[in-house]
Parts: C-alpha cells; structure tokens; sequence
C-alpha cells in the first residue's frame, strides 16, 4: 500500500518532469503553426531549420565555442588541479579552493555583469573572444572539482613507487599521474562542454551584437512568441544530449567491463 | 668481511623542531638480510625513506658502497621499495607494472618480455601478467610489488612493513618466502617492521630502534638472550623483568634471595635490573625451588600454558609450562644461572658489547 | 636539480594564477569598484543612496527575496520525498539518471515549451476547461513565474539529498528500529537529521539562482517579478546605469554570502571527511 502510494508519486514527479519536453518534441512534426492544437505529422519544421543558414550558423558557433572553451578550460583546469595538490600549507589550499569556487557559485548575471565592465575597461570588442574567453573562466572551476578528488585518491606512496623505478619529474606526470588522473580529466570535460551548451545569462552579457550562440537565439525567438522551427530545434538537441549522455556513460561503462571481461577469462 | 653496501654515518633529521632521527650510525653488508624492528613512530620508516631517497636527511651521509648519496634524487639510486600499501599501478595490468621500471629505463622490449616473465614466476604468479591490479588479492598485489622492484635487479631491497596487511596464515608464508627469496638472489634486505616475531624469524641482523635511536644490533639470538635494557627486553618476546641488586661478578640479588648468573663487570651493590624469560622457568616442588610462587590464573595456548603468578614479595611472574598448573596453588620455580640476565641502567650498546668482552674472555680461558 | 623541479612546478601555476587574478579577483573587485560611480562618471555614494532610500529598489528587492524563498521552499517540498523514493527503487541508478537528463536540455527550450503549455489556448487551459473551470489567463502571472522556476530547480535539489541518502549508514536505521522506533520515528530523529547537509546543498543549489534568474521573469513572468537578476540585466543592457547595475550587484553578492554562511555550516556538523 505505502510502495504504491510512493510509486504514485513518482509516477506524478516524472510526468511534470518528462511532460514539457515531449510536449515539446511533439509539436515540432505538428503541421500547424501553433503548440494548441496537432494537425498531422510532417517533417517540414526540420526542413525549415537544415535550410535556415543563420540558425545553422549559429548552431556552429556554439558548438565551436564549446569545444574550443571546454578544451582550453580542462588543460588550465587540470593544471590548477596539480598545483593546488602540490600545495603543502592548509591555509594557502583553502583560499585557493575558495576562490576557485567564487565562479561555481556566483549567480550568472554576476558573472556576466561583472565580465562586461572587465571587457569594456580593456577595450575589448565584444563578440566571439569575449564569449570564448568567458566560457572558459566559468568552466575552468568545474574541471579543478573534478580532477581534484581523482589527485586526492592518489596516494603519495605511488608517486614515491614511480620514482623508486626510476622515473623523472617529467616521467612521473606523464606515465603516472595523468593516466591516474584521466578519468576526472575527461569527467572535467564533459562537464565543461555541458555548462557551455547550457550558458544563456553570461553569454547574453558579453556578445554583443554581431555573435550569438543558440541560448541567446531562443531567447530573442521566444520572446517574440511561438515558433515551431524552435520545436524542431528543440527535437535536435534534445537528440543530440542524449547521445552526449549515453556516450559519456558509455565510455564510463566500457572501461568497468573490460575489466569484468578479463576477469571472466582468469577464472 | 665483505664490503658495506650502505652507509649511515652520524644522520639526524629533524621537522621544525622535531627530531625524528638521533645521530644514526648503521652499516649494511651486501647479500644479508636486515630488520629495522621498533615500535610505530620511533623513524624506522624514516630510514629507509631516507636510503630510498624520498627524504633528505638534515645531518650526516649517507653512503652507498662508499660512495657519498645524499643529493642523488630517488629514481637515480640502485635502490628499490615495497611499499607498505605496495603503491601498484592502478591503471596498469600486472605485467605494465613490473615492465614500468624497465621502460623507463628503455630497455629493449624482449628483454623486458623476459626479465618481467622471470620476475614473475620467482613471485609464483607466472600467469597473471594481463590481470588487472584490482582483481588480485591481498597476497598476490604484494608478490606483484616484490616482482616490480627486484626486476630492476637493485643492490638493496628496501621493504617497508610490506606483510602488515596480510591475515596471519599468509604472513607466515610469506615470511619463509621472503627469506628464501632473499637467499636465492643473494642481495641485501632492509625489512621495516614492529613485528618482533617477523624480525626474530627471517634476520640476519636486527636493529631495535625506539625513539629516532638504535638501541641496540645484532643477530636474533643475541638480542633475544641478551637485551641491552628494559625497553628492548619488554619489547621482544614475553620477559619477566625485576629490579634487582648486583652483589659481586657472577651473583646478583632479587625478590629476596641471591642468585648465580652469567654476567660481570658491574660495579659491587649497583642496583640493576634481571630478565628472565617464561620458557626458561620450570615448575617444581617448593622443596627443591629457587624461588616459590602462587598461581593467579592459566591460559591454554595450544603447545604450551602460559601462566600468572606472584612471588612472595608481590612480583609478577610469567611461566610458560608444558603441564598445567592449578589456581591457588604454590608452586617452585628453579632456573639456570645462564637463564638469568642482568641489564644496566642507561648502559650504551657500545659499553655492553665491551663489557659483555671482558668476561667472555674470562669465561672462555676458565673452560680452556 | 631540486630547484629546477620547483621552477617547473611553478609554471604549472601559471595559467591558473592568471585565471584567478583575471576572471575571479578582477571581476569581483570591478562590480564593488563601479557601484561607486553615478552615470556621469563621478564617485559618489549616490547608488547606494538611492537604493537604500528607494521603495521601489526596497520592494523588488523583498520581493525577489520571497519569491526565491518560494521557489526554494516548493523545490525542497517534491524534491525530498523523489529522492527518498527514489533511493528506494531496486534500479535507482537508472532513474536518478532520468532525473539528471531533463537538466541537459537547454533551460531556455524547456522555458518556451511552458510559453506553449500556458498558452490563451495551451495544454494548462484544455485541461481546466475540460474540468470544466474554463480558460484562465496563466502565462504572464506570478504563479506561473513559480512553478516554471521551480520545474527548473526540481533536479538541483533532489540530487544532493539522494546523494546524503545514499551516504547514510544503513546500520543507523537498523540500529534505531532495534531500538524500539517507528518508521515515522526513525525517520524524524534518524534519516532527516543525518540527510540534512544533503538538504542545505540543495538550498545554496537553488536559492541563489533563484534571486537571478531573469530570462525566465521575461519569458513566464511577462516582466510583473522583477527580480534581482532582471534588475541588474535591465540597467546593465537597457538603461546602460552600470553604477546601480553593479549596486544591485553587490546587494546580490552580500545575499549569496548570508546564504552561504546560513547554509554553510554543515561541513562542521556533517562531518564530511577531513
């Protein structure tokens, strides 16, 4: 009876959650020109959006932004990663860790505000490297959070192993580290890629006119009402997160049965 | 006698105003097997960090085969490590782990292909070389840390407590194979540990330490029979230890009788201190005993009773007795003059080796 | 050779340490130095005058404060007893992961699908008129605002308090019912005590956006909430005060910190490792 009543409601959560999205989806094959009513399937809003050359524009752009920032952001990140590790006295690791987390918890127009004045008092014309540079800053703390525990689960006693065998400096971040390392490196990445997808506050603030990138492109759409090339767009991308996800989780899989596998194979 | 391998001369560490390592002087033959046996803290660790060289030492060189080390960074030291939580490679398989020091190294790949396949079979895990490190057990990722050092076939095996994680059965095993091992390759052990029993069974030479000190050195027999004091009595094997008085060469008073003994050379009504091991008492009549006391209490220990009792002055007494005993009951107890040892307060290893010397000799021309 | 490890250590710091100085220290400093300036360049107070004197500034900004609180407190209310369930389902993993996703779709699509479904002649009015209550004016109304927000915030909540769930020992709720506790009691003095650090994630994970969120006061709100966030996006983008703009700002700022240090003490109280 409980159970049942605890499903129920679950039940209920996931409708409210899942309901707008395929609501969503479903209007994009609507024929109509309006969310109210369904008037048959057709393709023809996909068709709107693949020869829409400014939205495909900016479909690229965003995702240019993405990768480009998300790798910049993992390779400071990683390094900000090691640096505060190598840190020996607590109060300089805390005020480092602070203000690593000033950026993950300020409010996005904060952020955004507070990197247009920065911008405008160095003169710099805003536009794509004002949004690269700032997709970067916000992601960079993300990536130390995730790279961070991985350094920790390290213990000393490996970095004294490798270098017992032999191995330099240099041997000792490349054989050793890294490769220890690269699971939040690669966590670090995904989740930078995603806070870039998902940035419309701190975008909004520092691209000027001549860029956009797909956040700030709904928003100027839907403000000025229903669209169903929006729907379409929606069906795209809601595709395409999943596979990012189920990639992701994949690729997280993968490396847990290969070890499964062999052990199969010894036994 | 053969050359020393390593060298501690006069080494002194200190953390701010901590010192952990007190004027250190050891040396290390090649092909033996040494224990640095002490209780937690007392900077048994610290030594064999500081010969590995993850640590710089404050004061003092160390050597290794007469050759100054000190700034010699760790990877360019003919040294290698098992470490205590053995510090595998957990994103490597087992043969990647052992192969690690060779490729650096840049050894050719056929020669590592062989000399990690005979790496592993002298550990006995000739077959696991594509299995993952999480998929051994406990036993098996220490054999693997074993494989991964002597591959790189070192002067000095440094290992550091690398059997404290072990349930008994398996460390036991692991003693005799570590010794064996050790015999067969025929290069210097430095074994860390705080397990008196582990020390005694596989050293060749033991070094007690307690307090960033060596108290005492020397073979297991020596330091079992011989204890230079209290601490390294209490600490090794079981002892009984009673305050007592010397009363001239060869007689010494406690629990209000005097007794012969082995030792000399102390001053006449010195107030000393006298060991006596429970293996060494033998239960008796009260008749023909030396010594009489009263049973308190008695545990079975299997090949033996270890017994509980107290003397007639209120001492404790430890017996270990193949036949039992019964509580309340006042039993003798004899020993033999050589059963007995008398220690010093505040002798130094050097004036007991001198002293323990002279009478010796003494004792060697009386039998002549 | 020590030296030149250390230098090269040092290089690591590099990029980082500028990040830090660039983007983290600068901007900060940049927000609290502009407040300073009124629109014709001159340093004054006048910003913070204004504001503390306005009640107009003093009205958004309780009324920002409630609606976060609102939105937090609607947010906390599903989220606890999804969590709590959920963490008792035999494939949690899988349906944690389904309450992740929603989260990767773009917040600004899943806002425009609630322009459609509050629509004149939407999903939200078909429905009240087939109740029979008739259409309703939704879209543009403060409830709407809320419940948008809140659909928004719903997995940012539930995720640190599945995550304090799962932390919890199941020996402490065998302990306590050995003991002689309900289910209700175990749960009261046991589980929610011991889940309340995941609780307090939740609320810095909410109330603070929730102060800011503008797009949505634009889009849902048809701009009769105006909250912080709106404020300072108006006079940064529209009006161009970048003194009151980043006045605002700091007001925000001193919130964020006041939430923090409310909610932050579960470290001590936790006793999250070290």
């Amino acid at each position: 009876m409980k159970s049942k009543l605890a499903h129920f409601y679950l039940a209920l959560v996931f409708l409210i959650l899942y309901a707008p999205i395929i609501f969503l989806i479903a209007y994009s094959f609507s024929q109509g020109e309006t969310m109210t009513n369904f008037h048959g399937f057709t393709w023809r809003h996909y068709q709107t959006l693949f020869s829409d050359a400014r939205m495909l524009a900016i479909v690229a752009n965003t995702l240019l932004i993405a990768l480009l920032s998300a790798l910049i952001a993992t390779f400071i990140g990683t390094l900000g990663a090691l640096s505060i590790t190598r840190t020996t006295r607590r109060v300089t690791r805390d005020s480092l860790l602070t203000l690593n987390n000033v950026l993950m918890v300020s409010p996005d127009v904060i952020i955004g505000a507070s990197f247009l004045i920065f911008f405008t008092l160095l003169k710099i014309p805003l536009g794509f490297g004002t949004v690269l540079m700032s997709h970067v800053a916000f992601e960079i703390p993300i990536v130390v959070l995730m790279v961070l525990p991985r350094l920790r689960e390290m213990s000393t006693s490996l970095l004294d192993a490798a270098q017992d065998l032999g191995a330099t400096t240099r041997q000792l971040l490349t054989r050793v580290i890294i490769p220890f390392i690269s699971p939040g490196i690669f966590a670090g990445f995904f989740m930078a890629l995603t806070y870039s997808l998902d940035d419309f506050a701190v975008t909004f603030f520092v691209t000027g006119n001549g860029f956009s990138t797909l956040s700030v492109e709904i928003y100027s759409r839907a403000r000025q009402g229903i669209n169903l090339e929006i729907n379409a767009l929606s069906g795209v991308m809601f595709l395409f997160s999943l596979l990012l996800v189920g990639g992701y989780y994949w690729i997280q899989q993968a490396g847990h049965k290969r070890r499964q596998r062999k052990r199969e194979v010894a036994s | 006698m053969t050359e020393p391998i390593i060298t501690l001369r006069h080494v002194t560490k200190r953390y701010d105003s901590h010192t952990i390592l007190k004027n250190i002087n050891l040396t290390l033959e090649s092909g033996k097997f040494y224990t640095l046996l002490g209780p937690s803290g007392c900077g048994k660790t610290t030594i064999l960090r500081a010969i590995a060289g993850f640590m710089q030492v404050s004061e003092g060189d160390v050597l290794f085969a007469g050759q100054r080390i000190n700034e010699v960074p760790a990877n360019k030291r003919n040294v290698n490590t098992v470490f205590q939580d053995y510090a595998l490679f957990p994103h490597m398989t087992v043969a990647e782990n052992v192969a690690f020091g060779l490729t650096l190294k840049k050894v050719a790949k056929p020669e590592i292909v062989e000399r990690v396949a005979k790496a592993l079979k002298l550990v006995q895990l000739a077959d696991y070389g594509d299995r993952a490190i999480s998929e051994l057990s406990g036993g098996q990722r220490q054999r693997i840390a074993i494989a991964r050092a002597i591959v790189m076939e070192p002067k000095v095996l440094l290992l550091d407590e690398p059997l404290s994680a072990l349930d008994a059965k398996l460390r036991r095993q692991m003693q005799y194979e570590l010794r064996d091992l050790q015999q067969r390759l025929g290069i210097t052990f430095l074994f860390v540990t705080h397990d008196q029993e582990e020390a005694l069974a596989m050293s060749d030479e033991i070094f007690v330490m307690n307090q960033g000190e060596v108290l005492q050195s020397g073979s297991p027999v020596d330091i079992y029979d011989e204890p230079i004091n209290h601490f390294v009595a209490d600490f090794i094997g079981e002892s009984n230890i009673l305050p007592a008085k010397m009363i001239a060469d060869f007689q010494v008073a406690f629990g209000g009788h005097q007794f012969e003994c082995a030792d000399a050379g102390i001053p006449d009504n010195e107030p000393v201190e006298v060991v006596i091991r429970p293996e060494d008492l033998t239960l008796t009549t009260p008749e023909q005993a030396k010594l009489t006391v009263t049973i308190d209490t008695q545990l079975f220990r299997g090949d033996y009773y270890e017994i509980a009792a107290t003397d007639t002055l209120g001492n404790d007494w430890l017996i270990h007795s193949v036949n039992p005993a019964e509580d309340g009951e006042a039993v003798g107890l004899t020993f033999r003059p050589q059963d007995l040892h008398v220690m010093r307060f505040g002798e130094k290893e050097a004036e007991f080796d001198a002293r323990l010397e002279t009478y010796e000799e003494l004792e060697d021309e009386n039998v002549d | 050779m020590r030296t030149l490890t250390k230098r090269r250590t040092w290089a690591y710091f590099i990029p980082y340490g500028l990040w830090l100085a660039l983007f983290v220290i600068a901007p900060v400093a940049l927000i609290i130095y502009q407040s300073f300036f009124d629109l014709g360049h001159h340093v004054t107070l006048s910003n913070y005058q204004t504001y503390f004197q306005s009640a107009t500034y003093l009205k958004m900004t309780a009324n920002s404060v409630w609606y976060a609180f609102l939105i937090t407190l609607f947010t906390g209310l599903i989220s606890y007893p999804t969590a709590y369930f959920i963490h008792q389902l035999k494939h949690r993993q899988f349906w944690l992961l389904l309450v992740i996703l929603p989260t990767w779709i773009n917040i600004l699509l899943k806002a425009y699908a609630f322009i459609g479904i509050f629509s004149q002649a939407g999903l939200a009015n078909q429905f009240l008129t087939f109740i029979g209550i008739g259409p309703q004016q939704i879209l543009f109304t403060n409830a709407s605002f809320i419940f948008v927000a809140t659909y928004i915030q719903i997995p940012f909540m539930i995720l640190p308090i599945y995550n304090a769930l799962d932390d919890l020992n199941p020996a402490f709720i065998n302990a306590s019912r050995d003991l002689g506790a309900s289910s209700w009691q175990t749960f009261r003095h046991v589980i929610f005590p011991l889940t309340l650090p995941g609780v307090k994630a939740g609320i810095q994970a909410v109330f603070i956006p929730s102060l800011s969120l503008f797009m949505l006061t634009r889009l849902i709100g048809g701009n009769k909430v105006i909250t912080l966030g709106t404020a300072i996006e108006e006079h940064f983008l529209t009006t161009m005060n970048w003194g009151m703009g980043s006045t605002i700002g700091v007001v925000l700022i001193v919130a964020m910190i006041v939430v923090m240090l409310l909610t932050g003490d579960q470290k001590v109280k936790g006793g999250t490792p070290r």
